[in-house]
């Protein structure tokens, strides 16, 4: 089920209803756990059973664990949570992808195999809450976090269905101990959670695929040599549309939960305003690169063991990064040139440390922007559906393509840039802030205006939009 | 901040002016009626059944078939999966590879968009089948509550009024040289659950804006388009003229499948005038194209230049019939029909 769906609405309308309706805490917890696996069952209902069974496997390993005290048989426990979930992951995501590279390995090796076509679909969200759910175990295992009260709150975190299917991914610490006692429902509160839903409706429907899809679309689906501010328009035009996008969805998850008492933390914190590639790892998708700082970066020994080594964990974790973003060896090339980045800023800041010159606003903007760019020639390689079709998107934003040609109409060459520069000037006056400390400064009139605004602009949209882009990791 | 107040105020601000908008969209001549989607097409389809009589192939159809016409000689209400814009060989293999089929089905044949292979003229035909294929139980429940409120809401026009396809409308120039797609015709039609498509009452009258508006987009659209630049012509223009040649042995073999099970099949031409005509009749001529089809697909064909009765409908927009013609040309095309499928194989 789509947020952007009428079917959404429907759904949004009788849970808000039954969950204020309802008295009881731990019924309010049955009717949310109910209506999670309709809302997951609603897209392919046998894919209900695999969650079912993943919440399963890791609430009996999490339990284990935790009874457990010889070291031996809680790694046994741990191992098994990773072989189940890392197992499904790697049947439905990699086995097609696996089969295609072993296939074209051995025809290298000079050994002709055809393997059987293998026709999986995708369950969505799996990438997400196999995270989530490793997550529960590997702080248990570590000795970090009880295992989950009941059996009822633990298939609630797993399954709540504002960040099910494309996050953020929320941690067990997080959001178990929301499940014990009820924060007393408020309207201002759910009235805020209001607004950021719409936020977020408006940042998915009308900014990425209204005003951006359409130009992204064009240029990476053109089969020929582009002039030079088309690709760029093609490339900005995703870089702004995978981020309303994405950033929408969490901000409608979000809201969401805050409308039914809960609180996720935030996914993305103004990213086109990084100061350096750290930087913009630590404003996108947060609960991702925090993940994979604290569960494998660090575990791997992060920046202990000198240089050599730290360079290495960083390009070997951005590689597993974009391995996780779909398979495909374009992510993996995104991952790594995300990977070369962090290790050439790691190695700058060893040899010269933070110099002076670099607080100052005039060159914090122009690393600001070094940055973006840099962030958007690697998403070319993210968006593009094959290395030849990245390739000539590259030649032509550097100009070398000789005749080209010109695939956007004038209204598109504006959308974009219009939007790209409201976007980036935004996130660099909102950088060091947050929505609701802007919203707490801005004069009521104006709240309610932008938001009937919003509002407006999405009915106008009819429904016309795409899935959430996050939706096929 | 008091959120309650700021949201009650934004939502009946907003419910004001969308009420203002609608207003505003009825005094410009919309009027409720449902989008032709690809979900209302999948509803179609699984209403398909083996003895069905199904309509396949692009906006003519849609537009010139009557069901109460064909039903009451032919004693079968059609079931519509034409689609405006398409390619329907996707559509046609489909059925052929639809063992339970059996029926007889009605193909409408436009050279240059069913022989054409490829492109976004069969996507569109392979999209509606993707959805058919895959929609979930929340896609259903979804376009269930859109059918509802399309048909009451007149501002609900996909065609014409999304976001999307306002800003398309500001006319700002487009550099020399660019390859920008011509904008589709705009809203013209009126759509049923049944997709039951109706000339628009302003289209038919020729010198209206509507009229002229969707026959300028005709002038735009249905000029070849320029080979893509990465391929040489000479080498766009073989693989295309193979890819046209394939397709003659290709629906052969579809239509085969379908008569092999008891089905029939019968090749349609609709009435087409004017401008339209004139390019059809030099780009697509009628031997190498309608004859040669009917020829080595063995299934009958009425043409409407062939039959006095249906050759003097008048197209206002040059490409389909007004409402009151499409019924009038359905009465005179139903015997037609009944003799074409009669004369093929009983059905077993």
């Amino acid at each position: 089920m789509l947020f952007n769906s009428l079917t959404f609405v429907v759904f949004f309308i009788v849970v808000v209803v039954l969950f204020w309706a309802i008295r009881s805490w731990s019924w309010k917890k049955n009717m949310l756990l109910v209506a999670s696996y309709v809302f997951y069952g609603a897209w392919n209902p046998p894919f209900a059973l695999l969650l079912l069974f993943s919440t399963f496997i890791d609430y009996i390993a999490g339990a284990k664990m935790a009874a457990e005290e010889r070291p031996f048989a809680r790694r046994v426990w741990l191992v098994i949570s990773l072989v189940a979930n890392l197992g499904l992951l790697g049947f439905f995501k990699y086995g097609g992808f696996f089969v295609h590279n072993m296939e074209g390995f051995l025809v290298q090796m000079g050994v002709q195999y055809r393997a059987p076509a293998i026709d999986v679909i995708l369950p969505v969200g799996i990438s997400f809450y196999t995270f989530q759910t490793l997550s529960y175990t590997l702080d248990i295992y570590r000795r970090k976090l009880a295992p989950a009260a009941s059996f009822r709150d633990f298939a609630l975190y797993v399954a709540f269905f504002p960040q099910l299917v494309a996050g953020p991914i929320v941690r067990a610490i997080d959001f178990l101990p929301q499940c014990v006692t009820q924060t007393p429902p408020r309207a201002g509160r759910f009235a805020w959670g209001m607004f950021l839903m719409t936020l977020g409706l408006f940042q998915k429907v009308v900014l990425a695929d209204t005003l951006l899809a359409s130009s992204s679309d064009s240029v990476f689906g053109y089969g020929g040599k582009l002039a030079m501010l088309d690709a760029w328009t093609g490339v900005l035009g995703f870089s702004a549309q995978i981020f309303f996008d994405f950033s929408g969805y969490s901000t409608c998850a979000i809201g969401l939960a805050m409308c039914l008492g809960f609180y996720l933390n935030d996914n993305f914190r103004f990213p086109y305003a990084a100061v350096g590639f750290s930087d913009f790892w630590r404003r996108w998708h947060i609960s991702l690169s925090t993940w994979l700082r604290d569960y494998l970066y660090i575990p791997m020994g992060g920046n202990r063991h000198g240089a050599w080594r730290t360079g290495l964990n960083l390009v070997v974790l951005m590689f597993l990064g974009g391995l996780w973003h779909g398979a495909a060896w374009t992510f993996v090339v995104w991952g790594l040139i995300h990977g070369f980045y962090l290790v050439v800023e790691h190695t700058l800041r060893t040899l010269f440390g933070d110099p002076r010159f670099f607080s100052t606003l005039l060159s914090k903007i122009a690393i600001g922007l070094l940055t973006y760019v840099a962030v958007c020639f690697a998403w070319v390689f993210f968006r593009a559906q094959d290395f030849g079709t990245a390739w000539r998107i590259v030649e032509s934003m550097v100009g070398i393509t000789g005749t080209a040609d010109k695939l956007l109409s004038t209204r598109e060459l504006l959308q974009v840039g219009i939007v790209t520069v409201a976007l980036l000037t935004a996130h660099w006056l909102m950088r060091e802030t947050s929505i609701e400390d802007v919203a707490a400064r801005t004069p009521k009139w104006l709240i309610a205006g932008v938001w009937a605004t919003m509002l407006f602009f999405i009915i106008l949209t009819q429904g016309s939009a795409n899935a959430f882009i996050y939706f096929q990791f | 901040m008091p959120w309650t107040g700021l949201a009650v105020a934004a939502y009946i601000i907003a419910a004001v002016v969308t009420i203002a908008w609608e207003f505003r969209v009825r005094s410009e001549g919309y009027a409720p009626t449902l989008n032709d989607t690809t979900d209302l097409w999948a509803d179609r389809r699984e209403a398909v059944r083996p003895d069905s009589l199904v309509v396949i192939g692009d906006s003519r159809p849609l537009f010139d078939i009557d069901f109460d016409a064909l039903e009451a000689v032919l004693g079968k209400r059609p079931v519509q999966l034409a689609i405006a814009g398409s390619g329907a060989y996707p559509i046609l293999d489909d059925l052929a590879n639809d063992e339970s089929f059996k029926g007889d089905v009605i193909i409408s044949l436009v050279p240059a968009m069913f022989m054409t292979p490829g492109g976004y003229l069969e996507q569109a035909s392979r999209d509606a089948l993707k959805r058919y294929k895959s929609r979930g139980p929340a896609q259903r429940f979804s376009h269930h509550i859109a059918m509802f409120l399309e048909e009451r809401i007149a501002f609900l026009q996909q065609e014409d009024l999304t976001l999307g396809m306002l800003l398309q409308d500001i006319n700002i120039p487009n550099r020399p040289g660019a390859l920008v797609p011509p904008r589709f015709p705009p809203y013209f039609q009126t759509a049923d659950r049944e997709r039951r498509v109706r000339m628009a009452d302003e289209c038919a009258i020729v010198g209206s804006p509507m009229q002229q508006s969707v026959v300028a987009s005709w002038q735009r659209l249905f000029r070849p388009p320029a080979p893509p630049s990465w391929i040489p012509p000479e080498v766009f223009f073989e693989q295309l003229q193979k890819g046209m040649e394939a397709r003659f042995g290709e629906s052969a073999a579809a239509i085969a499948k379908i008569r092999a099970r008891g089905g029939r099949v019968v090749w349609v031409r609709f009435p087409h005038t004017g401008w339209v005509k004139e390019m059809e009749n030099v780009g697509t001529p009628r031997a190498p194209t309608w004859d040669r089809m009917i020829k080595e697909t063995g299934a009958p064909g009425i043409h409407f230049e062939d039959h006095p009765e249906l050759a003097g409908f008048d197209c206002p927009e040059w490409s389909h019939l007004s409402g009151p013609d499409s019924v009038e040309f359905s009465k005179r095309l139903a015997p037609h029909l009944k003799r074409a499928f009669e004369e093929q194989q009983p059905k077993s």
